[in-house]
């Protein structure tokens, strides 16, 4: 009976444990799923504190998100008549449909967040250096794409605050040399937010920029495996090329052996050595389950507790006081607006200045940084060297920046685009009733 | 042979065991959530009521979950009838029955605006969308909010008054129309006092003043609430500007005409039902006619 139950719990418990390292690695190359991973992974990789493992957390953001916004599609109508309605169905009709559509929501939300914090964590460590630099360029891009993303599911619900953050941020878009108008004006399909400006951000959203993310993402993920792994790696390489290796007795160095002595000094070689490294197949492959069970956890957590937002139906005529852009670009908006000057009866207007030269600036230089980077390879791979100080200072002292404006942006902008402190009334938005 | 090198088992396994249970906890509430309505324990409710007053079998005959009256033409999905399921069953219910269950009181016209054909929000205003009783009332996100004995008491009204504001929608053409006695009064004084001599309203009418044929459309943000003692409102607005226009619009050329509170209660429903509300033409009444005059006029 005990035998039994125990057999039982062997099987209920049962978990993938290689009897060698060649059965590991045949489970990780075998499989079509995980050949993209290595078949071992370095201990440097697998720890908490490096990575924080905020790019898995967002790829697993990203599959949360093809999922559910695939359901999505099967109720969601691209119509300006019926889109509003078809949101409002999930909302209230459908089995399922609101936990489904929160989830997309906050998991879209979340990937904004963490995929500028992976970037941060990336330049922290000086992690896009030598060969890495071309996968820094695609990290760039795939932080554009996700934005953009972001930014056309913003206007689908079709409701006040879709339609007037479009607005905003197309009206930012507006505002760059030469190009913007025309930008404007195909992104939009004509000169105003209408149905064509709704499909175009429908088959964005839906095709063309998750088509476009993945195939980086999967370009991406190759080239960590061809730069030899993340960036950790470069420092453990680093601390073997300084240490000697103790030397062996019995081996000996010179010609025919006869020089007696230990004089020529063999140092470590530049490759990881066995104690470096763990099989990937339970180790990375449990992990990685982890991290996406600890990503969906979160995001379904929130989705029950917290409703997407979904306001009044979309109404080109009533403009809401205030109208904000999306909360990651509303830091432009409030650079626009601070950068907007009067003097007497004179305006000028800060959407080139706030709303495309600066954000400009600061995407070229974050594009082209592993190039005019000139601190030594030797800092690759660890948090906060003292090597990278003062850039490391600028970027968080820029972070800071940008999440203030977001804050004051988002939570102190009232009425009027007045700073309203916390604890300040503010003055109701006049009703019909 | 040496197994290979597992170091992470213990730790990640105990966490990954954990964040099973806690997906597994998850998924359990949505889950339950799912199968427990807030409407439920009301459709409970009302069956126990049919079972009480309409016998086993018409108790029998209800099935639980979401009721709607869904009139596309006029792009209308009203889900009120989840809760207020007591809504045609006047002949059987009680009409003392508490809400949401109270039966619709059989008015004069609800023959010619049938439940089937006009659902609920079309004269009561709210969201029929909702399935929750706040969002299905409110006025949170949804700028149609239910026309509720409450808002009418701010404005010294009856649920009634506020509501023919919404039956105008469809008989803005009529002269008079029974039953409703606001609207009727409005254009009287709106004839009498001879508005479109400076207003123009679709079309016919002077240029000195703003045209108000969609004035139940006027974003209340574009409206000047200085002067207005009330809340602010586009119904005060409306109201406090036709009692003193000189005072809510200091530059105004508007006479003060005299009217009385009721009288400009009146005046601001009506003009708060001129919207751009786009109904099917079945929709419209035919126009009733008033009484002929005795003699026709020689040619």
């Amino acid at each position: 009976m005990g035998e039994q139950l125990a057999k039982l719990w062997r099987k209920i418990s049962w978990s993938w444990s290689p009897g060698s390292e060649r059965e590991s690695s045949e489970a990780i190359v075998r499989n079509l799923w995980l050949h993209w991973f290595p078949a071992k992974i370095t201990r440097a990789a697998m720890s908490w504190n490096y990575s924080l493992w905020l790019g898995t957390a967002a790829a697993s953001l990203f599959f949360i998100l093809t999922v559910t916004g695939v359901m999505l599609m099967f109720f969601y109508v691209p119509s300006t008549e019926r889109a509003y309605g078809s949101i409002k169905d999930l909302q209230y009709a459908v089995s399922f449909g609101r936990v489904l559509r929160n989830q997309h929501r906050w998991a879209a939300e979340g990937m904004v967040a963490v995929v500028f914090l992976h970037m941060a964590r990336v330049f922290f460590t000086g992690a896009y250096r030598g060969t890495r630099a071309a996968n820094w360029l695609v990290g760039v891009g795939l932080l554009l794409a996700t934005l953009l993303l972001s930014f056309t599911g913003y206007l689908l619900p079709w409701d006040q605050l879709a339609f007037w953050a479009v607005t905003v941020g197309t009206n930012i878009a507006r505002e760059a040399p030469v190009v913007g108008g025309t930008m404007r004006f195909l992104l939009l399909g004509g000169t105003q937010i209408d149905q064509q400006t709704l499909l175009r951000f429908y088959v964005l959203h839906v095709f063309f920029l998750p088509a476009v993310l993945w195939v980086m993402f999967a370009y991406h993920m190759w080239r960590v495996r061809k730069d030899g792994g993340l960036g950790a790696v470069e420092a453990i390489k680093a601390d073997r090329r300084m240490a000697p290796k103790p030397m062996p007795a019995t081996k000996s160095y010179s010609l025919f052996g006869l020089t007696p002595g230990t004089s020529v000094q063999v140092m470590s070689s530049t490759e990881l050595e066995a104690e470096d490294q763990v099989v990937s197949s339970p180790n990375l492959t449990r992990r990685i389950v982890l991290v996406f069970l600890i990503v969906f956890n979160a995001t379904l957590l929130a989705s029950i507790f917290f409703n997407a937002p979904l306001e009044e139906a979309a109404n080109p005529a009533v403009t809401p006081n205030p109208a904000k852009a999306p909360w990651y670009f509303v830091w432009l908006q409030e650079l626009v607006a601070s950068t907007t000057v009067h003097i007497g009866p004179l305006t000028i207007s800060g959407g080139f200045l706030g709303g495309i030269l600066l954000p400009g600036v600061l995407l070229v230089l974050l594009a082209v940084w592993p190039w005019l980077d000139r601190s030594p390879l030797s800092a690759e791979g660890r948090w906060f060297p003292s090597s990278r100080k003062t850039q490391n200072r600028v970027f968080v002292v820029a972070m800071i920046a940008i999440v203030l404006l977001i804050v004051v942006g988002v939570f102190l902008r009232g009425p009027n685009w007045r700073i309203y402190w916390p604890g300040m009334p503010r003055p109701q938005a006049p009703t019909v009733l | 042979m040496e197994r290979p090198d597992q170091s992470y088992e213990g730790r990640d396994f105990g966490w990954l065991v954990a964040m099973s249970f806690i997906f597994l906890a998850l998924v359990a509430f949505a889950l339950w959530r799912e199968f427990h309505p807030g409407w439920a324990p009301v459709q409970a409710r009302f069956r126990a009521a049919m079972e009480k007053y309409g016998g086993t079998d018409r108790a029998r005959a209800f099935t639980p979950g979401i009721k709607q009256i869904w009139v596309p033409k006029i792009h209308m999905v009203d889900r009120c009838i989840t809760c207020h399921l007591g809504y045609e069953w006047g002949s059987i219910l009680p009409a003392t029955l508490p809400e949401p269950l109270t039966p619709h009181p059989n008015l004069p016209y609800m023959d010619k605006h049938p439940f089937q054909n006009f659902g609920c929000t079309t004269c009561h205003g709210g969201q029929g969308w909702a399935t929750t009783a706040s969002a299905a009332h409110g006025g949170k996100d949804w700028n149609d909010p239910m026309l509720s004995a409450g808002i009418a008491r701010r404005y010294d009204l009856r649920e009634a008054d506020l509501i023919q504001m919404r039956c105008n929608f469809c008989h803005r053409h009529d002269v008079t129309t029974p039953g409703m006695d606001q609207i009727n009064l409005a254009k009287k004084l709106y004839k009498e006092n001879k508005c479109r001599l400076c207003h123009a309203v679709e079309g016919h009418g002077g240029t000195k003043a703003p045209e108000l044929t969609y004035f139940g459309d006027k974003d209340p943000e574009l409206v000047d609430f200085t002067h207005v003692t009330g809340a602010h409102t586009l119904f005060n607005w409306t109201y406090e500007h036709l009692m003193a226009p000189d005072k809510i619009s200091p530059k105004t050329t508007m006479p003060t005409f005299g009217f009385k509170p009721e009288e400009a209660r009146a005046l601001t429903l009506m003009l708060l039902s001129w919207r751009r509300e786009v109904y099917p033409p079945e929709y419209i009444p035919p126009p009733i006619e008033e009484a002929p005059p005795a003699a026709a006029p020689p040619h």
